[in-house]
């Protein structure tokens, strides 16, 4: 399709993650549309599952957005989500995908500047990868 | 009828001015499946309007409610109450998405996109709604309504004496045998061994004298304090007559006032090596540098910190202290302070406002070198609750408010975390003591909704969701699969997503209700 826009999930926490979206959204920050944002609990709910389903599914780039690790609201939260982040990221290499594809991120609710950066820098990694199983960017 | 959602736009709220075209949205919204009306209202949270919606909801026989209107902790609490009085709609089954902030404002010079996002928003919500799952919540009484302040200290008495003013019950715990006049009960030359029960019946094992027993309580402050010492490091060592900052403070009170140049670093260990954070007396040094300048105009101080966040309203000093030249140099823990040899009386750094190398020769050396309270370890295991790597008693995240730890009813405040001024200490036994009255107080604590729910069945007690959670809410019951102390749960979701064997599931936030709104919000082509 020759419009098609590099499609991000966002699986962002309630609490910092969501937090510094509408921090930046009221500070007048913008960023790309093809921003999907999943709202979940804690960074730590967010499944290996939930992450291949979204790439299943058509999303290019999926991140994680967890609160700070020294500062999460579930205390150890963001730190599980890392983990299960990370091991999603390692199942991916193995079945020859690329690992970018997922990242987790941590952020403070503060941090209005960070969340724009997330953004674009995973819409760069989807608009660089291209769609999945193309081999290649999509040269948009 | 099961499933059937009636939408909800706030044309004030949702719109963003008129970017959004409503009337697209209202019929995408009316032809999804389930739901069983959709509306525009100009205004959402006045009274009038949220009544006829409750009565429409009534009329129409729904059973949940999706708003498109303000983030959810900003709908007024009015609404949602009428919705659950008229309506009688499960409270959890009303829900609100933010287009102004998730859609309007992030993509303000996209009209097309923003549309066309929007659209996959409702469409992606309304199907999570549809499978949603009527929740209650559950109330506990508190057995009694005790407020237990560990340490009799600035903190701790007014902790004990706030929460006293509004009329709860306070148990002292001090260490030492001295006389201490507070509100309440003191108990001298006690300590916590230990601690059971769940929020807002916690029952702690105290050791008084040489007597064990049992004390319930709604609250606990923890107050434990710390002091000054003479702990001495790295940077310390290499200057012999290098002194703690509180010698120098009761020479400058007893009018012994340096001449020449003072120094005053916040740590005697800027690079961290022995003690991991740096130990906090901004207050204190700041109030030093300024009487020093006062008493003795010719003496030069500076001041030599990583960071400068004195407490509160004390920020206003900062231009008193620079009207008096007190100087200040920030420096980088990367790139410490260092003395250019063993008793060189020169400080070498690097500005971290200016980028320049500094070398500062000097006379006076004074550190800032305040040590956690030894007894923290002790008392932190008995509570369960975390340390900081410096040894105070960590607070939760900012989000649950400064004096709070991760659990709840639990608080803390004065040096017990890190150390601070006396009036900072005082504000925080303040606050904490009021958080503990309020919550004691309210005689009950509530519990369930959005709480993790585990299947026997499929568990197989490999003991891992009683590892992950921070809140001991998992245990393997009596049948010997895991079960969920609803008291505890917080509701974050933890185990449900490390368990191997998929047997935990949390309400509102199933694999389920994920998996259909992350797959209908990636449909649209935006």
């Amino acid at each position: 399709m020759a419009d098609r826009r590099p499609k991000v999930v966002g699986f962002c926490c309630e609490r910092h993650a969501m937090d510094s979206s509408i921090f930046s959204a009221r500070s007048g920050r913008t960023y790309d549309t093809g921003l999907r944002i999943i709202r979940v609990p804690c960074s730590g709910r967010v499944d290996g599952m939930h992450i291949l389903n979204a790439l299943e599914e058509g999303a290019d780039a999926v991140f994680v957005l967890g609160c700070l690790e020294k500062n999460c609201y579930y205390d150890t939260g963001s730190v599980e989500g890392r983990k299960r982040v990370e091991y999603v990221k390692s199942m991916l290499s193995e079945v020859g995908l690329e690992p970018e594809r997922v990242e987790m991120f941590n952020v403070s609710s503060s941090m209005a500047w960070k969340f724009p950066e997330i953004v674009s820098r995973m819409t760069e990694v989807a608009r660089r990868l291209g769609p999945i199983g193309s081999g290649g960017g999509d040269g948009r | 009828m099961k499933g059937r959602i009636q939408v909800v736009m706030c044309r004030l709220c949702s719109t963003g001015g008129g970017v959004l075209d409503v009337d697209a949205l209202l019929r995408i919204a009316s032809d999804a499946p389930n739901v069983g009306a959709a509306v525009v209202v100009d205004r959402l949270c006045d009274k009038a309007t949220v009544a006829s919606l409750a009565a429409q909801a009534k009329d129409k026989e729904v059973d949940r409610v999706l708003l498109l209107t303000c983030p959810k902790n900003e709908v007024s609490p009015f609404v949602y109450q009428t919705f659950v009085k008229k309506a009688r709609i499960n409270e959890f089954l009303i829900d609100s998405i933010d287009l102004n902030n998730e859609v309007v404002l992030p993509h303000r010079d996209d009209a097309q996109g923003a549309q066309a996002k929007a659209e996959g928003r409702l469409l992606s919500s309304i199907s999570r709604m549809a499978r949603l799952q009527p929740l209650e919540r559950k109330t506990d009484e508190m057995r009694t309504k005790n407020v237990v302040v560990i340490g009799a200290g600035i903190s701790g008495l007014e902790a004990a004496g706030q929460a006293a003013q509004r009329g709860l019950h306070t148990v002292i715990l001090e260490k030492t045998g001295r006389e201490v006049k507070a509100p309440g009960v003191v108990m001298p030359e006690s300590k916590v061994v230990s601690m059971k029960g769940e929020a807002g019946n916690y029952v702690l094992t105290i050791e008084a004298g040489q007597k064990r027993e049992n004390l319930e309580c709604a609250a606990i402050v923890v107050a434990t304090g710390g002091d000054w010492s003479d702990a001495r490091g790295p940077l310390a060592d290499k200057c012999r007559d290098a002194k703690p900052l509180y010698r120098l403070r009761q020479a400058v009170d007893e009018d012994r006032v340096p001449t020449g140049t003072v120094v005053i670093v916040d740590t005697p260990d800027p690079k961290g090596t022995r003690t991991k954070v740096q130990d906090y007396a901004w207050d204190e040094a700041l109030d030093c540098a300024m009487d020093i300048k006062r008493k003795s105009p010719s003496t030069e101080v500076y001041l030599v910190f990583q960071e400068m966040r004195v407490s509160g309203m004390r920020e206003i000093a900062y231009k008193e202290a620079a009207d008096l030249a007190v100087r200040f140099i920030r420096y980088d823990r990367k790139n410490p302070p260092r003395l250019t040899a063993k008793d060189s009386g020169r400080l070498e750094l690097t500005d971290l406002a200016q980028g320049e190398a500094v070398a500062l020769p000097f006379d006076v050396l004074a550190y800032a070198s305040i040590a956690a309270n030894p007894d923290n370890v002790a008392i932190a295991n008995a509570l369960r609750i975390p340390l900081s790597p410096d040894g105070g008693v960590r607070r939760g995240s900012m989000q649950r408010g400064p004096v709070a730890t991760p659990r709840p009813g639990i608080f803390v405040c004065g040096s017990a975390m890190f150390p601070k001024s006396e009036s900072a200490a005082r504000a925080e036994g303040r606050a904490a003591g009021i958080m503990a009255a309020q919550y004691a107080g309210a005689g009950k604590t509530e519990y369930g909704g959005s709480v993790a729910e585990t299947d026997a069945e499929k568990c197989s007690a490999c003991l891992t969701c009683v590892r992950t959670c921070p809140y001991e809410a998992p245990f393997i019951g009596a049948a010997g699969k895991a079960e969920i102390r609803l008291q505890m749960c917080q509701g974050c979701g933890m185990c449900v997503g490390i368990c191997p064997s998929k047997a935990i599931d949390l309400h509102h936030y199933t694999d389920e209700q994920i998996a259909a709104e992350t797959t209908t919000y990636l449909r649209g082509d935006f």
